[in-house]
């Protein structure tokens, strides 16, 4: 048997970046833009450091396969390739760490970038702090969440073997993470509030092929009910106001994202869904600080975007460090 | 067939560089291995192959019951992760997938003695007057679920009364029964309390100090 096995890198001593030393692009966010950009940063070398959170390797972590990324015509597991992204940057000199950047000021040059341990000096900053996944917001979601209500099927579908559970939402991440539980679950209800799914067409014909799915169109959850466990969602119909329950023993929401711009507010002009404002050359209204990947896109949110990003962002810090003789 | 590929072995081996101490690798199966024992066993015996540093035991559960009873172990497969002393770091359930990195961190921890936690933090577990078991509950492909283990490993490591578990939850389901895990990270303190996804550290030991406040009630 194959078993897969994951080694993150964790050395404090070797990895603890300098803070004396002035780098020439500080990467906040360690997924697929932040990656990209510090191999072309790496490549051009620029003393690149990238402060990979807690979380390295972004949303593609959650992941169980992605298929439609360049160069693996047979899928790869979201979390080996987020690995390979990061030993590919560091590879070319960038230093990755996972400490989380908590507070920056870009009123002064350098830029100032701090952890809960340190603060780092920068001449350009690229902001690739992704999204995290949006909550529902009803009654029931937080008394249930990690109990009942999940927003990573991969980690918890082991759970629901020979359960009911429903997944909320009607994305590629809804439909395929639907998909997924159907290996644990005996039946999946996809709950959406439209009446045609938004997912990629290859996820909608998997789904309705499958005989675990059902969706039930028009529907929005308006509370998750129970007791000690989750027995079911109240659900309403947005085209004729009906309400219902639909009993389920488990909730996985993928409703959307929200941009992980809370450290910018007062700092970047954000658009009014929170999202980074920016411009084709991945520019923020900061001259100096770019922006790449989910924070700054509301619509496509791909790993092959969120990369081709990271890498005009990089390409353009390289240009304005010798523009400005930095 | 090794189960390490050779990628794997070389991460391993600049992860397991220059180790602060020599740590043991205390493995527990039974000669009808159970399921993963045999694999956990691999695991071990390549990782030691890896560093100058570690060295593998290998027990039977059945046969080597005084040994088990020593060290507090109450299923397998298991390895209890041993350094200059037994700070209580254990993992139950092959540490596959993701929860490969928390061995490793594990190793390097009780290599080092050294808790990787805030000051605060060190100095409440110092205040410690009770034992506190804490289970961390794991699937293999939870990205977040390295961080809860880790930082249980920490708190073991900083207090002689703090035991910490990696329990690998498809493998002992009746546990995650007992404990209605239906969602991981879930960190079950003392029996009585539990934390829900991977908290920060200030979180936890609040969630600690509860747990041994309901004791006392």
């Amino acid at each position: 048997m194959e078993l897969q096995l994951h080694v993150a890198p964790h050395e404090p001593e070797k990895a603890s970046p300098k803070t004396e030393q002035l780098y020439d692009l500080l990467i906040i966010g360690g997924g697929p833009a932040g990656l990209t950009a510090a191999i072309y940063a790496g490549r051009a070398r620029l003393k690149t450091l990238l402060l990979a959170g807690s979380f390295p390797g972004g949303q593609p972590v959650n992941t169980d396969l992605v298929e439609n990324y360049l160069g693996f015509p047979d899928g790869v597991s979201g979390a080996e390739l987020a690995q390979r992204f990061q030993r590919q940057a560091e590879r070319f000199g960038a230093e990755v760490v996972p400490d989380e950047a908590t507070e920056v000021d870009f009123s002064a040059r350098p830029f100032t970038v701090r952890t809960p341990k340190a603060a780092y000096k920068a001449k350009t900053v690229l902001v690739a702090t992704g999204a995290v996944p949006r909550r529902l917001g009803v009654p029931g979601e937080n008394k249930f969440f990690g109990r009942g209500v999940s927003a990573c099927a991969t980690c918890d579908g082991f759970f629901y073997q020979g359960k009911k559970v429903v997944v909320v939402g009607g994305g590629d991440s809804a439909v395929d993470e639907a998909i997924f539980l159907t290996r644990f679950a005996r039946e999946v209800t996809i709950i959406h509030r439209r009446d045609e799914l938004r997912a990629a067409k290859i996820y909608q014909e998997r789904a309705f092929a499958n005989p675990k799915i059902s969706v039930l169109w028009n529907s929005v959850v308006d509370e998750i009910l129970g007791e000690q466990t989750v027995s079911g969602v109240r659900v309403h119909n947005v085209k004729t106001g009906e309400s219902s329950i639909v009993e389920t023993d488990g909730v996985f929401i993928y409703v959307g994202m929200v941009p992980e711009t809370e450290m910018f507010v007062d700092q970047l002009e954000l658009d009014e869904q929170g999202y980074v404002v920016s411009d084709r050359r991945q520019r923020t209204n900061v001259p100096g600080v770019f922006v790449a990947g989910d924070v700054q896109d509301p619509k496509y949110r791909q790993i092959v975007i969120a990369a081709g990003a990271g890498a005009i962002a990089a390409l353009e810090a390289g240009h304005f460090l010798s523009e400005h003789s930095l | 067939m090794p189960l390490l590929n050779e990628e794997i072995v070389e991460q391993v081996k600049q992860e397991l560089a220059d180790l602060a101490g020599s740590v043991r690798l205390v493995m527990f199966t039974q000669d009808f291995e159970c399921m993963y024992c045999a694999e956990t066993r691999q695991m071990v015996e390549e990782v030691v192959e890896l560093s100058d540093q570690l060295t593998a035991e290998i027990y039977d559960f059945v046969a080597d019951k005084e040994k088990a009873d020593e060290l507090g172990v109450d299923k397998i497969p298991a390895i209890v992760v041993i350094g200059a002393e037994d700070y209580g770091v254990r993992l139950y359930g092959i540490p596959s997938g993701y929860e490969f990195t928390s061995l490793l961190h594990a190793i390097r921890s009780v290599a080092a003695g050294e808790p990787e936690l805030s000051e605060e933090g060190v100095k409440a577990l110092a205040e410690l007057t009770e034992p506190v078991h804490m289970q961390v509950f794991v699937t293999p492909t939870c990205p977040y679920c390295p961080q809860a283990v880790v930082l249980a490993h920490q708190m073991a490591i900083a207090s002689p009364l703090v035991r910490a578990d990696m329990v690998e939850a498809t493998e002992f389901p009746q546990l995650a029964i007992k404990y209605q895990v239906m969602g991981v990270p879930r960190t079950v303190i003392n029996e009585t309390t539990y934390v829900e996804g991977a908290a920060p550290e200030s979180m936890v030991l609040e969630k600690l100090r509860e747990a041994l406040g309901k004791a006392e009630e």
